[in-house]
Parts: C-alpha cells; structure tokens; sequence
C-alpha cells in the first residue's frame, strides 16, 4: 500500500486525467488539493508513447496501440487525430491589464479541456501591453490567463499581435498612434493617400521613426520582454507562438479597407504602395532596374476597393496589364517586399525564440475571391504574386522553411459551394495550392476558420483535417458567446467527438481487475489511453 | 468500531463513517441485480436517511451527522431492505465545505450487499472485522465503511457477511492556525515573561533568539531558558513547545532590557512557519512602559500571527480484504456525467459572454459613422437605469396609491428616474403585501387590477420601465390541514402541503429541505418541486404579458437558491431584475469590521448563482456608508484593493447600490441610515457605478431637488453602472474620488478640491458635507 499526496495535478500527467474525471461528475471546484490514491501497480506507466510528439498528441494513437503496439504511422494515410486542436480565447480578454470575463473564460477552459482539446490560442496586443509609452510593458492580465491555462491542463499558443482590432477596438498602442499623428507616413496608404492605422507600413521596418527606434527594434524588444515574462510557460505550457506579420496580424498588404459585406461580392481591393517610404522604395527599384518612369506610383489602370477586377484594364483576363512587362515589374516587386517583412519578422521570432521550446509561426491570408480568373486580383494587391500562369506561393512557403516556421492558413471552413458564383472564388482550390507548396518546403501547416463564419463550416474543417493541408493544429476562431450558443456549441461537441470517432469505436475496453477505466468519449486523451494500458 | 443493531430484523443498516473533519456530504445511488451498466439509480425513497436531498434522478445526497456533539466520526446510516434486489451501493464523499469530491482509487466506493451466498440458511450473523495494520507512517483516525448485517429468516441461502473495511482517505487542507504571544510585566521584576502558545498539532519547536535594536539581529539571550531548550549553532535557540490540551506552549523570561523577541516555528525538518516570508517579531519595549505601575496586574502585548502552514494531513491506509471490489467499466456513465458537465460549464461561460457583450464606447475617428450605441455590458437592464421605488411602509393605507402614483408619473420622470419600483401587486394577509396569498389576485390595499395596468401604462408612457415587487419565497395558505396547520393552498395555484419545505416544522411542508434560509412567518415554497417551479414561470410570464412589468424585485431571495431564481428569470426573461439578500455585515465586539469581503461574497454568490441573470441590492455599501458617516470612518469607503468595499467594488454591473428602503427606513426603521447624511449617501451611489436606487421617502422630502440635481449630473455625464471609479482620498473626514474622468466628488467635512490636471473641474453641485465637480472639455 502506498500513499501519494498530490499537491499539485499540473505535475504529473496522469493525475490530471483522473481529477479531470472526478471534478466532472460533482462540483468542479478546485483542481488541485484533491485527495488521492491508488495501488503502486498503477501508477507505473511503461508506455513509449508518452515520449515523443505523436503520444502526446492523441488518443487514438494510443488506444489503437494498446494490445499491440503497431505502428500505423507508416502508413501513408492519415488519421484525424494527427492534428492537435486549439481554441481560441476572445480577442479581449484582456484589458487594461485586467483579465475580461474571468469566470466565463475559467468555465470555458474547463469545459474545453473535457472536451480533449490540447490548448487555447491567446491574442497578445502590442496596443495593450505596451500601450503608455515605448519599453513600458504590461503582461499581468496575460500572466493571468497564461496561469489559468496551466492550471486548466491545457496548452497555450500565443499570437503577438502587432496590428489593431476594429471589433473589439483595440487600437495600436497610444503612443504609436501619437507619432502617427504628425507622420502619417509610418501608415500603409492608398491611391487616395489615406492611411491604415491598422499596422505600421512595412516599408518603416528599418527606420527609425519610433522615437529614435525602428519599428523592428521595437517589436524585437517586445519579444524579449515577452519571453522573460513568460519564461515560466514558454516550452512547457506555451507550445507555439504566431508571429504578428501585418494586417490582421497576416503577411498581406491591408489592400480591403473596412468590414466586407457578406452579401456583396468582393472587390479587388487597392495596392497599398502610396506612403511617402513605399514610394521611395519603388522608385529606387525602378531605377535600378532602368526603368525610372515606373517608380513615379502604383498602377494607374487597377479598380478601387469595392469595384470588380473588370472595372479597369490592370486585371484584365486577357491583355490586361499585369501581364505586360510593367505589371511584372511592379508585381514582383510589390510582392518582394512583402516576402522580405515576413522573412525580417520571422527570423526575428526565430532568433528570440531559439533557445525555446515553442514552435514559431506567421499567419498567410487566403485572399480566395477572383481566384477563378486568370489574374487572381485579390492575391495581387494583397501581395500574392500568384496568378493562372505564375505560383507565388512557392517563395511565401520558402520563407517560411528558411525560418523553420510554421504557416497559420485560415478560411478552412469556407468551400467552394457558398461563394459568390459572381467572384470566381475559390477557396478549396487556393487552399490546395498553398498546401502543394507549403508540402513542397517541409512547411507545417496550422488551420483556422474564418471569423466570419461558413455555413457547413465545420464540416469542411474536418475534410481539410483530413487532407494534407492541415498537419499541425487547428485553431479554432473563437470562444465567446457565440462559441457557447446552444444553437453553436452543441455542434462543437459533436465536430469534436466526431474527430476522435476511432476512438468510439474502440469503446468496448478490455477491462482487467485493479486496471481504473474511468474513461468516456470525448476524453480521449493520450493521458487517459496510457491509463488504461497500465494495468 | 460501532455495530448498530437495525430498527428491525428484516432490514439490514449500511453505516459508513468518516473520521475526518469538516462537513461531509454522502453522494449516493445504488445499483440493481441484473444492471449491466454502471449507471446509479436513485434508491428507493424509503432507504432515504433524512436530510437527503436528490440529486438529478441518479443520486441522493445525504449530509453526514455526528451521533453525539463529542464523536468525533460523522456517519450516515442507511437501512435497506435485504430483500430489494439492490446489488450495491456506490457512493463518493464530498466535502461541503470546497466541493471536492473524494473517491476509491479512481473510482467510486462500491459496497456489494449481495456478494456471498452462503451454503446454509446460516442465521448466525458473521462478522469478520479486521484490526488495524500495523501502520508506519503514525496514528490517524481512519474512514470506517461498517456493513452490519442480521439476516431474515426467510432469505435461507443468502447470508450476507458483514464486514468492517476502512478506507484511506488523503486530505490537503490548507489549515489556518494561531500562533498567541503574550508578554507580562511584572512590575516588582527586572524580567519580562513570553507565554508563547500555538493550535499546531504535533510537536512544535521554537527557534528564537532576542535583539536589542531595530535590526532585528539574532542573538543569545542570557539564561533562563525554558525546559527543553537547546543552543542552534551559536545563533538561536530551539524550545520545544510543551503540550496543552489542544497545542502546545512555553514561558519565556527575558531581561526588560531587550527590545525585542525573534522566532520562526519549525514543524519538522522540512516545514518552518515564519510571518509573511519573515521572522516572527515581537516587540518588548512596550512591556517596559508600563514600569512603575503600581497596579499589580500585567499589561499584555498580544501577537497574533496567522500560520497559514499547510498541513498535510496523511491518512493512513488500511484496508480490509473482505470484499474484494467488482470492478466495471463505467464507460458510459462516465461519458454522459461529462457531456453533462461540458454542458453545464458551456452554459456557463455562454451566460456570461451573452450579459456581458463587449462594449466599444469609442469609434473609430476614421469612421463617418452615425452616433455609436453604447453597450454597457451591464448585468440587468441598459446600463444607465435609476430606479426610484416609490412606496413605503405606509403607502397601503390610502387604498388608491396607484392612483396617486398615476397622478406623479411624469414628474417621476422627469427627475430623470428610469426605471419605478412598485410595490407587491397580490393579495396578501398584511397591508404592506409581503405576505402573498393567492399569486393571480391582484387586488390588493394598493388598488385593484386595472388600476394597476393603468399606472404602468402612465408609467410607459412617460417612458418609465416598471418592477413589480414579487414574493416568491413564501406563500401563505388559504386552509389548515388536518393538524389545524395552514399549508394548503386556494385559488388558482391550489397546491397542497407538498409545496411547503419540509424543515420548517412550523407549517409541517411534504416538500424538501429548504435550499436557503427560512422565513418563518409563512409557508416557505419548496422551488425543488417542478410543479411550483413552473407555476411560479407561468405566473411571473402572466404579470409581465397582462399587467406589463418590465421586471421584478425579488423579495427575501435568501431563502432559496440563486439558481432558481435563473431559471425563473431565464424563462420570465425581463428587462431588469434585483434581488434582496440581506443579511448582517461583519462586526467584531460591536464594531464593524473594516473588510467586509465575506459579506459582499455571499451576494455574489447570490448573483453568480442566479448566474448573472439578476443584480442583487448592495447591502454591504449601505452597511460600510453607514459607519463611514455615523463614525467620520471615511476610509472604510475603500478596501483593501483601493476599490469601493461594496458588492458595487467586486461586480458593479449586477449591484443595485441604496441607501434606504421601506424596511430599513419609513416607519419600521429597522436599520435606518444616519439622520441628516442621506445626501452624502446619495452623492456617493449617484456618482459612483452599479445602478443607484433612490427611495421614495427621500424625494418627497426636502432632499428631492439636490436628488434631482445629482441625478441629471449622472445622466449628463454618462456614468453607468460599470463606470470606473478612482478613489483618490478614503480618509478620516473625507473620501474623494473621480470616476470616468469626468465627475469628481468628495463627501465627509474634511478638504478636498481635485487637481488641476489634464482637465478642468468646475464645481457643479455643493451640498452640506458633500461636493461634485464635472470635468470641463
């Protein structure tokens, strides 16, 4: 007989699985300060599995190991439950260093590590926690949330978000904006000259407009604080960090202005190449390349925001200018300088983070609509330089291997049969595409919905779970009331159970005398098949 | 360790004990012969012990009872039938006081009663017990489980071997215990005497040491030391403290010369009990002071010090062999309970993500939008509500106060009230309405029916939101039942004594146990009975579709659970909705306690319950500006956070601050806020956020136009009931605060004017001891 004290179920793994268990038929109180024992023959666990990535991912892997242990993952096809699912919290959780919603966030955490999901993606502002003045930082709220999400037994994967929110509003920090104020110029602008205040322009990366600091040097010691402050959960409870990139916090050019209109179609957005720094760049290019007369703007043939692609000549299916000489030009270089910001962040990421357990990763739109004609506008003022004739994401994807980063791809529950027949879009197939070159380079990808919904969304989430697009994680956007609604989150469960069907199937246990089988469907934990195997 | 005989011989008596301290609580069910599953069933009622209460259909809880006042084993005795086709009983404990749930191995404890078939209609009852293991770790009180059994004669082939097991149960309890330091002078004396005393079980050891200057550096006092005193390394001391009844102490003598006494306690080697991650240190020069005394009696410095040791308490194991556990899968129970569980947790988190939708006061600059709506993510109502009620304890006595409420509609109004609170619209057996009787007749000393309906049409019309006053706690009776005692119930809810609870012996309910406090003056309703639950729904949906509420004030909610109230309100769904829970505040000898935190929880717990669905008066705020005005306390306005010490500090959006009521003040004056400070109460809760409720009493009194005043200075300014509130200044005299930037006040006699800062405060209101100022932009 023996007797172990558990002062603490964040320090073993399988105690964790068994408090979970017990808190859920009665109060769900207090994970911790449990009573708790068990026979010395249980709790020695001999399995493999628990080292190395693929037992720690999940359960059917280990059921399906239990009586022998075969190896299925050499075989070619996939299984669901290769990919580790997250969700994420809302965008506001936290404010004025002050965690929003406690409780909700507290039971929600709960209910989602019942659920089996391996963690929660965290929004971190640069516009909250550096929002006074430069180099003051505050992390408490997160530090909160970070604590709550160890204490949960869940994973985190946190988003630095160098960019604002419209809704909620969360604007870039103060005294950013302050700059901003008498130098517009740090902004992204349009034809029309108007700013985006949503990011700073990537053409300010390496200059110092930041009160003596370039926007680069500034993100960098953002990272730094970050990584002290949160020394104690990067590599054991934060597993994957997304490394803010532009717009939304993705590596595009803020080229839709303004909330889309779900009934309209798209447009094909703007080139975003008119702030004094943007100009400056494409006029240096230009030259260099003799060609001077090309680097006095953008196109002058390309539509406005919300008129079709057909509007003007520039997008043209069929001699429009973006196959001429100029358009490439222009092309290729709007779309480099793209690539070389991301490249500038990531390895930036990379290097902070070196020496951290933690998978690092850059978020790429899928810019879909128009993506049926030859040109793809969308992709090209975003900063795709990808069309009928060219594949522009094999240099994204090339990016990324080089930093050994991960892609964060979005737009996973939209298919191809709810767009707009008019937009030519084509969600599935961009999609396909980008995986074919993030495949090509070793590059991992992590899904998520898009925020603005798909009807059979979640449907199509889990075909792309299925398919070699998806092979890290999947995030899903996000917990809030809508996430809870009775009309949404019993269709989450059902999604959820559904990823882990082998596991149901193989439900029928083999029980031994002294063997714990407390177990249940949507526990399908790694934790809980060991469990039963330790008999 | 107990046998109990059963009540008769053909039921056998199950009795599971526990040891341990604290409040225990037996979750239960039982399994049939022949389930497959592992699914509980809810025993038959008649194996019930009293005070069960049901658990959804699949369980009972039962609290456990100590026999005797000095036993320390607590102990629920259940008798069944052996002849039921019940196979076992499965059970967990819980912990009442942390809802932690305590199980066997993983699992749930599992008694099997019909395990053994014997060879012969053996009657001789067989008992093996075990003793107790020889046990290494030390001597703990255990977890008894005692099956007794004495077979019927008529079940020949099935004996059932009692048998005597006890479980180990491991506990982390995070103990709080004292630690009394005690010093006497005696005057004819050059020696001081320490009495050091502590609740720390066990053998303590003190490691002390003494200082002569503020630095607190160890050293060596001269000897005397106490018994069992040894020297540490040159450096301290280490006493062992000598057992008392329930601790342990020592005397200390030390020279009057020294100006203090250091000491940390050391549990055993590795657990060491110091103050707040310093010594422990007690100062002795104020034992000197009293030098020359010539009184004989000692002056006494008292250090209490808190040990927030944690304990582990380790109980140790034994276990009988006897029956050995069946073991099943409970696959599918297992699954259901957490689907259930995510379920519940979802609902949870979706109640309060839906109350609470974030609100952006701000737009975008680069927007040409029209005017943004503001959303206040406010518990009840919009945000902004003032509630006025506008009665009191003699407003039955005219008979047409409705009418003379019609009348004053729109000057309500127009004093900027958003929402009126009317008084209890039923029959009832007093004037005042609190006691209801029958729920669907609305004629009351008030007015009748129609004239009801047509003040809240005035009352609508001038734009006013309405609250009907409901009681939904008791109820009285309209007949007696056969023991002369009213429980029966007339007119259209025609319940009988099954909607009574069942612990008021009072009015002798069939219902369940209470699930909150009792009101004894009339039958309390049993809300764990669906058939009241719904008819109360039904009732609170009628008053809002045919008199047209808007809400309700919930009367006397302490006598239920919160949850009740959510699904009340769940289904009634109004536009706003307060609660009373009133109890006392904290007091230590006649004196209010500063921190007020346990009483401001227990409303929170009210409103979490209700989960957010209903705000709840703030009491505590009331009770604090009570002693803060009454005392010149003025620095009790903010707690320890430097927060507002009421509910309104914690969660301002579901507090419904007041400062008067037709309880505490009008004629009853049960607990009447301080005569002629009423206006420094309402420049505090007509400034501050959580949603202000201004008493009738007040405004028509010579307070109404400074009321009124405030009130438009709160719309004026915007500020709602999640408004952020910077104190600034919570002195003796005075307490100061700013909120949202744009109003700033002081009330009390003491100075305060705001500084100049980025904005610029012009005085806008001034009354006696109280001031506002508005930011001008």
């Amino acid at each position: 007989m023996e007797v172990s004290v558990i002062r603490s179920c964040s320090q073993a793994t399988n105690p964790k699985t068994e408090l979970g268990f017990k808190d859920s038929r009665f109060s769900f109180g207090k994970f911790n300060e449990k009573l708790f024992f068990r026979k010395p023959n249980s709790v020695s666990f001999q399995s493999p599995l628990r080292r190395g990535k693929s037992g720690l991912r999940i359960t059917a892997q280990a059921a399906q190991s239990d009586p022998l242990p075969k190896s299925k993952s050499s075989t070619k096809s996939k299984t669901l439950n290769r990919v580790r699912l997250f969700a994420g919290l809302p965008l506001d959780v936290v404010s004025g260093g002050t965690v929003n919603q406690f409780r909700a966030i507290s039971a929600g955490l709960k209910a989602l590590k019942l659920l089996g999901l391996e963690g929660v993606e965290l929004p971190i502002w640069w516009g909250v926690v550096e929002h006074e003045s430069m180099g003051k930082y505050d992390w408490s709220g997160y530090l909160t949330i970070a604590e709550m999400v160890r204490k949960a037994g869940l994973k985190l994967h946190v988003t630095l978000c160098f960019h604002a929110s419209s809704q909620p509003k969360i604007p870039l920090p103060e005294w950013v904006l302050d700059i901003g104020k008498t130098k517009s110029n740090i902004f992204f602008k349009d034809r029309a000259g108007k700013p985006y205040r949503g990011c700073l322009s990537l053409a300010v990366d390496e200059l110092a407009v930041l009160n003596g600091k370039t926007p680069m040097q500034v993100y960098q010691d953002f990272c730094e604080s970050f990584k002290s402050a949160f020394s104690a959960f990067i590599g054991s409870t934060i597993t994957g960090i997304t490394m803010g990139l532009g717009p939304d916090g993705e590596l595009r050019y803020p080229s839709h202005r303004g909330f889309a209109k779900s009934d309209t179609v798209p447009g094909a957005g703007e080139f975003q190449c008119y702030d004094k720094n943007m100009l400056h760049l494409l006029k240096q290019h230009a030259e260099a390349c003799g060609k001077p007369k090309w680097g006095l703007g953008g196109p002058h043939d390309a539509p406005a925001y919300s008129e079709l692609p057909t509007a003007n000549t520039f997008f043209k299916d069929h001699g429009g200018s973006w196959e001429s000489p100029y358009g490439d030009f222009f092309l290729s270089w709007y779309s480099s300088q793209l690539i070389a910001h991301g490249d500038r962040l990531l390895s930036l990421a990379s290097s902070v983070f070196s020496d951290s357990a933690v998978n690092i990763f850059g978020k790429v739109p899928l810019m879909h609509s128009w993506h049926g004609t030859r040109s793809h506008p969308s992709e090209l003022t975003a900063g795709f330089y990808n069309t009928a004739t060219r594949k522009g994401y094999e240099e994204v994807a090339e990016m990324f291997a080089r930093n050994s980063c991960k892609i964060i791809l979005p737009g996973m529950d939209q298919s191809d049969k709810y767009q707009h027949k008019e937009s030519l879009s084509s969600p599935e197939s961009l999609l396909a595409e980008i995986g074919t070159a993030c495949n090509k380079h070793g590059v991992g990808i992590s899904g998520q919905n898009s925020t603005v919904g798909a009807p059979d969304g979640l449907k199509q989430i889990k075909k792309n779970m299925l398919s070699e697009n998806l092979n890290d994680s999947f995030i899903f956007q996000r917990i809030g009331a809508q996430f809870f609604a009775p009309e949404h989150f019993p269709l989450f469960i059902e999604f959820v159970r559904k990823l882990n069907q082998p596991e149901l199937h193989s439900g029928n246990l083999p029980t031994k005398e002294g063997t714990t089988t407390a177990t249940d469907s949507v526990h399908t934990r790694s934790n809980l098949s060991i469990h039963m195997q330790s008999a | 360790m107990w046998l109990d005989q059963s009540k008769d011989q053909l039921n056998l008596r199950l009795t599971i004990g526990c040891s341990l301290s604290g409040k225990w609580i037996l979750h239960w069910g039982v399994s049939y012969v022949g389930d497959t599953g592992s699914e509980w069933d809810q025993p038959p009622k008649d194996m019930w012990p009293h005070g069960s209460i049901p658990i959804n259909d699949y369980a009972i809880e039962t609290p456990f009872k100590k026999p005797s006042k000095d036993d320390i084993f607590h102990e629920v005795k259940i008798d069944f039938n052996p002849s039921s086709a019940i196979e076992a009983i499965d059970f967990v404990l819980k912990d009442e006081e942390t809802g932690a749930s305590y199980q066997h191995k993983g699992r749930d404890f599992r008694v099997s009663l019909v395990n053994y078939l014997g060879d012969d209609g053996n009657m001789i009852q067989a008992k093996s017990s075990f003793g107790k293991w020889p046990d290494a770790v030390e001597q703990l009180p255990n977890m008894v489980l005692n099956v007794e059994a004495s077979c019927a004669s008529k079940n020949e082939n099935r004996r059932l071997e009692g048998f005597y097991e006890e479980q180990p149960i491991v506990k982390e309890v995070s103990v709080g215990n004292m630690v009394n330091v005690a010093i006497r002078k005696f005057p004819d004396a050059a020696n001081i005497v320490l009495h050091l005393e502590t609740d720390i079980p066990g053998d303590v050891v003190v490691h002390w040491g003494v200082c002569r200057d503020d630095a607190k550096t160890w050293e060596i006092p001269a000897v005397p030391y106490p018994p069992e005193t040894v020297v540490f390394r040159n450096k301290a001391l280490r006493t062992l403290l000598q057992p008392t009844g329930n601790g342990s102490r020592a005397f200390f003598t030390l020279d009057e010369k020294l100006d203090g006494f250091l000491f940390v306690l050391k549990l055993d080697d590795n657990s060491w009990v110091n103050f707040q991650g310093n010594d422990f240190y007690i100062p002795l020069s104020s034992a000197r002071s009293v030098q020359g005394q010539s009184n004989s009696e000692s002056e006494e410095t008292s250090g209490k010090a808190h040990a927030d040791g944690i304990i582990n308490e380790i109980r140790n194991l034994i276990s009988g062999l006897n029956s050995e556990k069946s073991l099943q899968t409970k696959v599918k129970e297992a699954k259901e309970s957490i689907l259930n569980e995510i379920e519940k947790l979802a609902a949870e988190a979706y109640s309060i993500f839906r109350s609470s939708t974030p609100s952006y006061p701000e737009e975008d600059s680069d927007a040409d939008d029209a005017e943004p709506t503001i959303n206040i993510s406010s518990g009840t109502g919009s945000g902004f509500e003032i509630l006025c009620q506008v009665f009191n304890w003699e407003s039955n006595k005219s008979g047409r106060w409705y009418m003379e409420l019609k009348e004053k509609a729109s000057e309500i109004s127009s004093l900027g009230f958003t929402v009126i609170w009317l008084p209890p619209p039923t029959e009832s057996v007093s004037p005042e309405g609190y006691m209801p009787k029958d729920l669907y007749n609305l004629n009351s000393r008030y007015g009748t029916i129609d004239e009801l309906k047509d003040l809240v049409k005035s009352l609508h019309g001038v734009g006013l939101k309405v609250l009907g006053d409901v009681v939904l706690n008791h109820r009285c009776a309209h007949y007696q039942n056969q023991n002369g005692v009213w429980n029966i119930f007339g007119g259209r809810l025609n319940w009988d004594d099954r909607a009574v609870v069942g612990d008021d012996p009072h009015f002798q309910g069939r219902g369940n146990k209470s699930s909150g406090d009792n009101f004894h003056a009339a039958p309390n309703i049993d809300h764990s009975q669906d058939f009241a639950r719904k008819d109360l729904i039904e009732w609170l949906c009628w008053l809002r579709e045919e008199i047209g509420y808007d809400g309700c004030r919930l009367d006397f909610v302490r006598g239920f659970w919160g949850g009740y109230v959510k699904d009340h309100l769940d289904a009634s769904e109004p536009y706003f909705a307060v609660g009373e829970y009133w109890d006392s505040l904290s007091y230590t000898y006649g004196e209010m306690d500063h921190n007020q935190d346990a009483h401001r929880q227990r409303i929170v717990d009210w409103i979490n319950a209700t989960n957010g669905t209903a705000g709840a008066f703030d009491v505590t705020t009331k009770g604090i500006l009570h002693s803060a005005l009454e005392r010149r306390e003025y620095w009790r306005l903010s707690d320890q956070k430097g927060k507002p010490p009421g509910v309104v500090g914690w969660w301002p959006s579901c507090a419904v601050t007041f400062i008067e009521n037709h309880d505490t003040g009008s004629t009853q004056g049960h607990w009447r806020f301080p005569g002629g400070k009423e206006m420094q109460g309402y420049a505090y809760i007509l400034t501050h956020p959580g949603t202000p409720a201004v008493f009738y009493d007040h405004i028509v009194s010579h307070h109404r136009s400074e009321i009124g005043a405030l009130i438009s200075l709160r719309n004026r300014n915007k500020i709602h009931c999640r408004s952020i509130v910077e104190i600034v200044k919570a002195e003796g005299d005075v307490y100061a605060a700013t909120i949202d930037d744009r109003v700033a006040m002081k009330i009390g006699p003491g100075y305060y004017e705001p500084p100049s800062g980025p904005q610029i405060w012009s005085l806008a209101l001034e009354g006696y001891d109280y001031k506002v100022w508005e930011a001008s932009s």
